[in-house]
């Protein structure tokens, strides 16, 4: 079977799994899919050489435009999901003039203390943001109805995942991986780094806006400590780390198997799963530094080299 | 022999319905509980709440059945914990909702509460942001904590209350050292408006609070623990009361800099969500205050407590350390004793029941149900105010629960 045709029955099962089972699988499912966006939008702009710590800080933001935007202008749910992306996409492209001048270690610094910085602003704008309590929505977006809020995120993931392929497929490539492997080559041969720079950033940075506000309008609230969480941060740089850097198939297969397992230790071991969670994702990243996906592909085609060999010496 | 043939086949017939029979009415009653497992108050909570329910079946169950208790960990994270009402729902299938901690939680797990609109006793979650999303309809849903607004009045009530039995002491100015995070700010905002009410005479604080000042300072457990500025604010200030709300690491430092730059109010309050382990051991804690819902030293004065303790400590082989193992325990059985009270597992008959349900619960106080600012069933409306004395937590107020007077004033 082709990939083609294995890609499509994945796609054709991912639709019709609300048919097949319940509410709470489906929630296991929209939660994997909110952090696997999440960890695509961290590994497009790593594939730049740049590493982000913003992710829950653009994630709270969009997550505050689309709740303040139902809860006090009375907009669509729907479209208030929108806006929270193109609030983090102005955001990102007005800070990325002074953030993306930054490399390495200080640019990693100053996106972490962004998240800081979002969190005190929206926590001392109480009048309009609720302050420290945060803001409640009358109602959860599609009424709570998991069968619309499954579809809803599915269809932002496979947005997210037509986006990193964009960015693995077209002429972008050639520029993030020329900045990537060495800035000043890829300056002398023309490339306009910071313009590229800043489009990734953008562009992540509305999809985690997009991913917050979808967060905020499917559980009906906002307050700085749970949307601002580092868990916004942390667990998609795992996902990544575990399924595999640079790719788009790495995060998705670190996403699921991270997010299943999580789910399954959790009923397995009441007790003490979040330790069986960390020990496994420390033995991955040690023994498995490229990740699942790179790792499992390396195995497969060095064993088609042996057969090959095999074949020619016989 | 067709007689006999016939006596077996009515014998299997008749063993057949009876074991079915048992079989229905062996079903245990399943109740559901979401606690954050990885956190003290949340193990000891399921501790007590398993405590409580080994404790029904050993006398019979209910309605003739077993108790079920499916407990399913919430991580304190939001949309595990909206995740784990799902599975206790349509998995589990449970007849009733039990648990949980943190408002952040809990305001993600509303809506999908009010999908399901099964009956629900709620023992955390103080924040009235919870209060305002379960709303003025939701006649299914019962919350035990005092809200964040209850607490702030009873502590005025309770000081009102210790001033007038002790007119030696005096809370005219007070001073409020507030972390500079949610939790802090929060406080601030709550005190400041309660002093702006007792300046117009109005309030829980009326009559005694007359001066209010408020700093902040950046907590231990954000990285700060240098309260020396705001201690001296303090002490320039010098407060018949001074109040910190912060984090447990912030207890011993800031004890530890008052000393060191002889800052001595008359009433020393700690207003942190959790203590250190220990912290009654070390000797700068005598006769500093704090707020709580339990001590231990209620098994003094209360047989409910004391039992409690006993029963806690012989199955689980730990001490409770937080007064969420007594409002587990009490979580459950003020359900339990609702359900008896019903009859029956019919939603209205154990609504009903819940109402007007009253339980003498390990935390002293009798558990009874009335409205709150917005929702119709509201447990608890009372924090105590404790004292450490002599490396014990004893509590000063209410009167009807003390274990031991004030000992004032602060001194190092």
């Amino acid at each position: 079977m082709n990939k083609k045709a294995i890609l499509i029955i994945l796609t054709a099962l991912a639709v019709v799994l609300p048919f097949f089972t319940g509410a709470y699988v489906l929630s296991i499912f929209i939660s994997i899919f909110v952090f696997l966006s999440l960890s695509l939008s961290w590994d497009m702009m790593l594939r730049t050489g740049q590493l982000s710590f913003g992710t829950a800080g653009f994630f709270g933001i969009g997550a505050y435009a689309s709740a303040l935007a139902v809860a006090n202008l009375g907009l669509n749910p729907i479209l208030s999901i929108i806006l929270g992306g193109l609030f983090s996409a102005i955001i990102a492209f007005a800070l990325g003039f002074v953030v993306l001048r930054l490399r390495e270690i200080y640019f990693a610094i100053t996106t972490l203390a962004l998240t800081h910085v979002f969190s005190v602003i929206i926590r001392n704008l109480s009048d309009i943001t609720g302050g420290a309590s945060g803001t409640i929505l009358p109602n959860a977006i599609f009424n709570g109805d998991p069968k619309l809020i499954y579809w809803a995120i599915l269809l932002i993931t496979f947005m997210v995942i037509g986006i990193s392929e964009m960015f693995k497929r077209t002429k972008i490539r050639f520029a993030i991986n020329s900045i990537r492997n060495d800035e000043t080559t890829a300056k002398s041969s023309g490339i306009d780094v910071f313009k590229y720079l800043l489009l990734v950033f953008v562009i992540t940075s509305a999809i985690q806006g997009v991913i917050g506000a979808f967060y905020a309008q499917q559980f009906a609230f906002v307050n700085p400590e749970s949307t601002f969480s580092l868990n916004f941060l942390l667990l998609p740089i795992a996902m990544a780390l575990v399924g595999g850097i640079y790719t788009t198939s790495g995060p998705i297969i670190g996403a699921l198997i991270l997010g299943l397992i999580s789910e399954y230790l959790k009923l397995l071991i009441p007790y003490g799963h979040l330790v069986v969670y960390g020990v496994i994702i420390v033995l991955v990243v040690l023994f498995l530094p490229e990740g699942i996906f790179k790792s499992v592909k390396k195995l497969f085609a060095s064993k088609d080299n042996v057969g090959s060999d095999i074949n020619a010496q016989s | 022999m067709k007689k006999s043939y016939l006596l077996i086949v009515l014998s299997f017939l008749l063993a057949f319905v009876l074991f079915s029979m048992s079989g229905m009415a062996q079903e245990p009653i399943k109740i559901g509980a979401v606690n954050p497992l990885g956190d003290i108050t949340g193990r000891q909570s399921t501790n007590a709440m398993e405590l409580a329910v080994a404790e029904i079946n050993e006398a019979g169950g209910l309605l003739g059945r077993p108790v079920e208790l499916i407990v399913v960990d919430s991580e304190f994270r939001p949309e595990k914990g909206a995740a784990a009402i799902e599975k206790l729902a349509t998995v589990d299938e449970v007849d009733f909702f039990v648990g949980g901690m943190s408002s952040g939680v809990h305001l993600a797990q509303i809506p999908s509460l009010k999908k399901y609109k099964k009956v629900t006793v709620w023992a955390g979650a103080a924040s009235h942001k919870a209060e305002e999303a379960i709303g003025a309809d939701a006649d299914w849903y019962f919350h035990l904590h005092p809200w964040d607004y209850q607490q702030g009045a009873s502590y005025g009530v309770g000081w009102n209350a210790i001033v007038k039995e002790n007119p030696e002491i005096d809370i005219a100015r007070v001073f409020l050292a507030y972390e500079e995070g949610a939790f802090g700010s929060d406080s601030y905002k709550a005190y400041a408006a309660m002093a702006e009410q007792a300046s117009e005479g109005k309030g829980a604080f009326a009559g005694v609070m007359e001066e209010f000042k408020g700093a902040s300072f950046k907590s231990a457990a954000m990285g700060g623990g240098d309260y020396r500025a705001m201690l001296q604010q303090a002490k320039e200030y010098n407060p018949d009361l001074f109040i910190w709300a912060g984090y447990d690491a912030d207890a011993i430092p800031m004890l530890g800099q008052a000393r060191e730059i002889g800052f001595e109010p008359n009433l020393y309050v700690g207003a942190p969500p959790g203590w250190p382990a220990n912290f009654g051991r070390n000797p700068l804690s005598d006769k500093v205050i704090l707020y709580g819902m339990w001590a231990p030293a209620l098994n003094e004065v209360s047989d409910v407590a004391k039992h409690f303790w006993d029963a806690y400590v012989e199955m689980h082989d730990e001490e409770p350390a937080t007064y969420f193992a007594p409002l587990g325990y009490t979580n459950i059985k003020f359900l339990a004793k609702g359900i008896e009270k019903a009859g029956t597992l019919e939603k209205e008959a154990v609504i009903s029941a819940l109402k007007s349900t009253k339980y003498v619960s390990p935390l002293g106080s009798t558990l009874e149900i009335s409205p709150s600012n917005i929702i119709q069933n509201q447990g608890f409306t009372r924090q105590k105010i404790l004292q450490y004395q002599d490396g014990k937590q004893h509590v000063i107020w209410p009167f009807e629960f003390a274990t031991t007077e004030i000992e004032y004033p602060f001194s190092w």
